[in-house]
């Protein structure tokens, strides 16, 4: 079910926080919804729920303007950013939303069983919700969500609150999760590696702006501005007429197609490899190396293909792509 | 000393004998100040819960004279609704005063703020997200109070239990708008002004025994529910 904005603008304390003249997020597919903190991501996701009006402007679901009240709801299910929950055992808790819905105690405890056990969690079912450790909080407040089967899924940094392990175990389950259980997933991240291990679409909001949408590899590869670029990892070496962007990842300590010198200032170890931290210009980049370290204050050759480098006209911050 | 000692004995008799006297005027007790509780309670619960979570302007304005409300002296609330409800205030028509509804009434304003007070701030305490995610999962705005209000049911027993105690044991609100007449609007507080006045310690020390134990066994239970509740 597809979600379609037009002519969006959200004002809060006489701040424009969203401004979105026209966004779609595909019906079938999921999107990573991407921008620092304060972007204005999760106000988006509170929009598309219902839980805040927009100044002006519509937003549709399948084709339905949102509404506030249950039929808007019915059709989505939301995965807050906080695992909060209702006193009770974790079934309680999973149970609530579907009980809501009106559907019958067989049906109900089918959904439960499934999600709990497709999240990982089916053991803690009759354990205190408020008494279950971080990461299977965040688990049951995902399995809560997914039980709803809504055609439209909402995820608010699904992964927040985890450490290592437990976050790298849910960031892998959940692809299976939202192929099995949703239908269009909106997740919000400010986290590349998760939105692209996630997404199928990319949408880059900064400053309540949309700077790039489309498909991942059309954004990844082709950002359409200076800020989106930098936002999704690219290298920004700001020249006199043109601000030059380089693939995260592209530049290697060897001459090549387009060639820069790094000023080095140290040498850091990283167990694994080493790198060569330094400047190019103003701008502070690292380099793996191999072989002989150069010396600090040497100026070492580095360069990227030229496929991995875009070239932005200066003064290109152009937003809502 | 030897009178406190009498006046207990003859206390405990008059209570285990049962006199018919102080079981009609507690229970008028229990029936004005159960009234005035129930009747806070249902307004003061949507209230203290518009407090907490709403968002207009005036609302700090709001809590504040709540707050304030919460230590008002009964006796004021007493002479405010006496002067309302006398015959030549503004509501002297309705001819209230000196009348158990009138009690009721005065009961009613110095219960509201606590239980509003109580009520904004247990629910304030809930997970800030937790409204929200009542409203995703489909609870529309009554079901999302009512499942609000059961999960600050601590805070709301507490609510309880301060407006009970509250009126049931205010003297002079009770005795400014009821005016103590015998048979009629006298109950425990202001028959213990009137027996302590005439003299009569065993009668005034069995009025408090009472007052006390029916005080204490409403807390109990309600004690009781609470921590069950809460294990």
């Amino acid at each position: 079910m597809e979600v379609a904005i037009e002519g969006m603008r959200f004002v809060r304390a006489g701040r424009d926080v969203l401004a979105i003249p026209g966004l779609r997020f595909a019906g079938g597919r999921t999107t990573a919804l991407l921008g620092p903190n304060g972007a204005g991501k999760t106000t988006l996701l509170r929009l598309i729920a219902a839980l805040d009006r927009p100044e002006t402007g519509k937003i549709r679901i399948g084709g339905a303007p949102v509404r506030h009240n249950g039929t808007t709801r019915e059709r989505v299910a939301y995965s807050f950013q906080k695992a909060v929950f209702i006193g009770g055992t974790v079934r309680t808790n999973l149970d609530l939303g579907l009980r809501l819905r009106g559907l019958d105690a067989r049906t109900r405890s089918a959904r439960i069983e499934e999600a709990a056990g497709a999240c990982g969690i089916a053991h803690l079912l009759e354990r205190d919700a408020h008494r279950v450790s971080g990461g299977e909080a965040q688990r049951a407040n995902l399995a809560r969500a997914l039980c709803l089967r809504a055609p439209v899924t909402l995820l608010d940094e699904p992964l927040s609150g985890l450490d290592g392990p437990a976050r790298r175990q849910l960031l892998g389950d959940l692809p299976g999760l939202l192929r099995d259980f949703a239908t269009t997933t909106i997740v919000v991240t400010h986290d590349r590696g998760e939105a692209l291990r996630l997404a199928d679409d990319l949408v880059v909001l900064i400053d309540g702006r949309v700077h790039a949408a489309g498909t991942k590899r059309d954004v990844v590869l082709r950002p359409p501005d200076v800020l989106s670029a930098e936002f999704l990892g690219y290298t920004i070496i700001p020249g006199e007429k043109e601000v030059v962007a380089i693939a995260p990842g592209a530049l290697r300590p060897v001459p090549g197609e387009v060639c820069f010198t790094l000023n080095v200032h140290e040498v850091v170890d990283l167990g694994t490899h080493r790198e060569a931290a330094g400047a190019i210009g103003p701008v502070r980049v690292s380099v793996p190396i191999e072989g002989s370290a150069p010396d600090a204050g040497a100026g070492l050759t580095v360069s990227a293909a030229a496929a991995s480098v875009i070239r932005f006209p200066k003064g290109d911050d152009a937003a809502n792509v | 000393m030897a009178e406190l000692w009498d006046g207990l004995r003859e206390a405990i008799r008059l209570v285990i004998e049962g006199d018919a006297t102080i079981r009609e005027v507690a229970l008028r007790t229990i029936l004005v100040s159960g009234s005035a509780t129930v009747l806070s309670l249902l307004v003061g619960v949507p209230l203290g819960y518009v407090l907490a979570r709403g968002q207009f302007p005036g609302r700090n304005l709001a809590l504040s004279m709540v707050n304030t409300g919460m230590g008002m002296p009964p006796v004021v609330v007493g002479l405010v609704v006496w002067l309302m409800l006398v015959r030549s205030g503004p509501f002297g028509g309705l001819e209230l005063i000196y009348t158990r509804r009138a009690m009721v009434i005065a009961q009613f304003i110095i219960a509201l703020p606590l239980v509003a007070g109580f009520t904004a701030a247990s629910i304030q305490a809930l997970p800030r997200e937790l409204p929200d995610l009542l409203a995703t999962l489909g609870a529309g705005r009554v079901r999302t109070l009512w499942l609000l209000v059961r999960e600050a049911h601590l805070g709301l027993l507490a609510a309880v239990m301060a407006g009970f105690g509250a009126v049931v044991s205010e003297v002079g609100a009770s005795m400014a708008v009821g005016g103590n007449i015998k048979g009629e609007t006298r109950v425990l507080t202001t028959a213990i002004v009137t027996e302590t006045s005439r003299g009569e310690t065993a009668s005034a020390i069995a009025l408090g025994l009472i007052l006390l134990a029916m005080a204490f066994s409403v807390n109990l239970a309600l004690t009781v529910v609470q921590q069950r509740r809460r294990t």
